[in-house]
């Protein structure tokens, strides 16, 4: 595939969206289990367009959910690059894989960006009593295949490459 | 490779986010372009709340018309009575040579938006750098203080809450004037007083208001009532639970206010001076007394500049 890169523009509104959904209010008890839309919508990005979102557009998207969240500059930066690092290692075989071994690798990967988040945050003080920290992980395992779905949906009708 | 390089610069920005103040401009203008997101996030609710005003039936407004203006009526008779009370004070405060209370100028923000991890009790609110609000400032809703700003972008700001773990506000006893610490728990519904002795007298009910040796709340709001006090005599000090009087999970208009920013030593010594050019024609000793007085003031608030309120509030303990 060496056709010119077009609708790029999907992919950054796809992004700022995941940011968008990343502060929506929620109720507390839904709170708590928050998808990590942001991670999750940059692995499908990189699963399906690598040539287009890499390691550098994770880095930038980090840096913005830093400045949203309030967080350390570079805290968020520094795992979603993590995250999709791993996937683009792993993007050879994932893309192959069905959905559902898809969630279960995302799920590691995510429960690893978990716990390096649990670190820094405690850091600087904030630290969640319980293996609480795990549940967005996995409510995020939960919804990949729905967003691979949705997002896929988009990426043909709009034939972004 | 590329993640290494990108690695090694996000932890570096991580460290000098958290020792230097140089990157606060670029956090501040960054901040101000991701902002409207917040604004968008919360445009359904704003929009659910003003469909259900205009559509609240006219019975409804008429009965809230009407209780309206009995609680005006209630708040006009307690308001001639306190008149008469700040003139009292005013001239008791005189007496004991003390600072004057200055009413504090207030502006009125509205919550945009809340820290998505329910772990830390942050909210932003819709003022910032451009309407004078400033880091360290004061937060109260109309039943008490809420908390303290701690980041301001251009045109909004982030607002730590008391009840976050990380705060902690000095605060006193307002029936006996015990002193003490009240520190977040995590919990949006309590707050705990550190370190008071078992035999100190605090009991369930009290109500504790802010003391202002932080150098940064100022003085006599309301913080909390107490809930609870376990006396364990396997613990050095008594537990003490209570609970914030603002609505810290809902109010959704707030209160900044710009207090007087003199360090108490500063106003301590301003006063006397005021007391010595009074009474100057009059007698010279008195004038010394004064500015004795006022040097006492001075001692008892050590002269530092308070950097946070968990500092203030440890060097007050």
């Amino acid at each position: 595939m060496l056709s010119k890169p077009r609708h790029g523009w999907v992919i950054w509104l796809s992004l700022v969206l995941s940011l968008l959904l990343a502060v929506w209010p929620l109720p507390e008890f839904l709170q708590i289990g928050r998808p990590l839309w942001p991670a999750l919508f940059l692995a499908y990005w990189a699963l399906e367009a690598p040539s287009r979102v890499g390691m550098m557009t994770a880095w930038l998207l980090g840096l913005l959910a830093d400045v949203l969240l309030g967080t350390m500059l570079g805290q968020n930066a520094l795992i979603l690059t993590l995250s999709t690092g791993l996937i683009l290692a792993l993007q050879q075989r994932l893309r192959l894989f069905p959905l559902w071994q898809q969630s279960l690798v995302l799920l590691v990967v995510l429960g690893l960006c978990q716990l390096l988040q649990l670190w820094l945050n405690a850091l600087v003080g904030n630290r969640p009593p319980t293996l609480v920290f795990l549940l967005p992980a996995l409510v995020s395992g939960l919804l990949w295949p729905w967003i691979y779905l949705l997002l896929r949906f988009i990426q043909l009708r709009l034939k972004v490459s | 490779m590329r993640l290494l390089v990108l690695g090694v610069l996000a932890i570096a920005l991580m460290v000098v986010d958290a020792r230097f103040d140089v990157l606060k401009p670029l956090r501040s203008q960054l901040g101000m372009t991701v902002t409207p997101l917040y604004w968008l996030a919360d445009l359904p609710s704003r929009a659910w709340q003003s469909m259900t005003q205009t559509i609240v039936s006219r019975n409804e407004l008429l009965a809230e018309n009407e209780k309206l203006k009995a609680e005006a009526l209630l708040m006009q008779r307690r308001l001639q009575k306190l008149a008469t009370l700040t003139e009292q004070n005013v001239r008791l405060r005189e007496l004991l040579n003390s600072s004057a209370l200055v009413d504090e100028q207030v502006l009125v923000g509205e919550l945009i938006g809340v820290d998505p991890n329910p772990a830390i009790h942050r909210i932003i609110i819709d003022k910032g750098a451009k309407d004078g609000v400033f880091v360290g400032q004061p937060v109260l809703d109309a039943r008490g203080l809420m908390g303290q700003v701690v980041e301001v972008m251009p045109y909004s700001a982030r607002v730590l809450l008391l009840t976050d773990n990380t705060h902690a506000i000095p605060v006193q006893v307002n029936r006996n004037g015990l002193r003490a610490i009240a520190v977040g728990t995590g919990n949006p519904e309590r707050l705990e007083l550190r370190h008071v002795a078992d035999t100190a007298d605090i009991k369930e009910g009290d109500l504790l208001v802010s003391s202002g040796l932080d150098q940064r709340f100022p003085a006599g709001y309301p913080v909390a009532t107490v809930r609870k006090v376990l006396h364990d005599t396997g613990q050095p000090f008594a537990t003490v639970k209570a609970v914030p009087t603002a609505a810290l999970n809902r109010s959704r208009y707030v209160l900044l206010v710009f207090s007087d920013r003199r360090s108490p030593e500063q106003r301590a010594s301003d006063s006397a001076l005021a007391e010595q050019e009074a009474q100057k024609p009059r007698e010279v000793t008195a004038a010394q007394s004064a500015s004795k007085a006022a040097e006492a003031n001075a001692a008892a608030h050590p002269p530092a500049a308070a950097q946070s309120a968990t500092q203030g509030a440890a060097r007050a303990q």
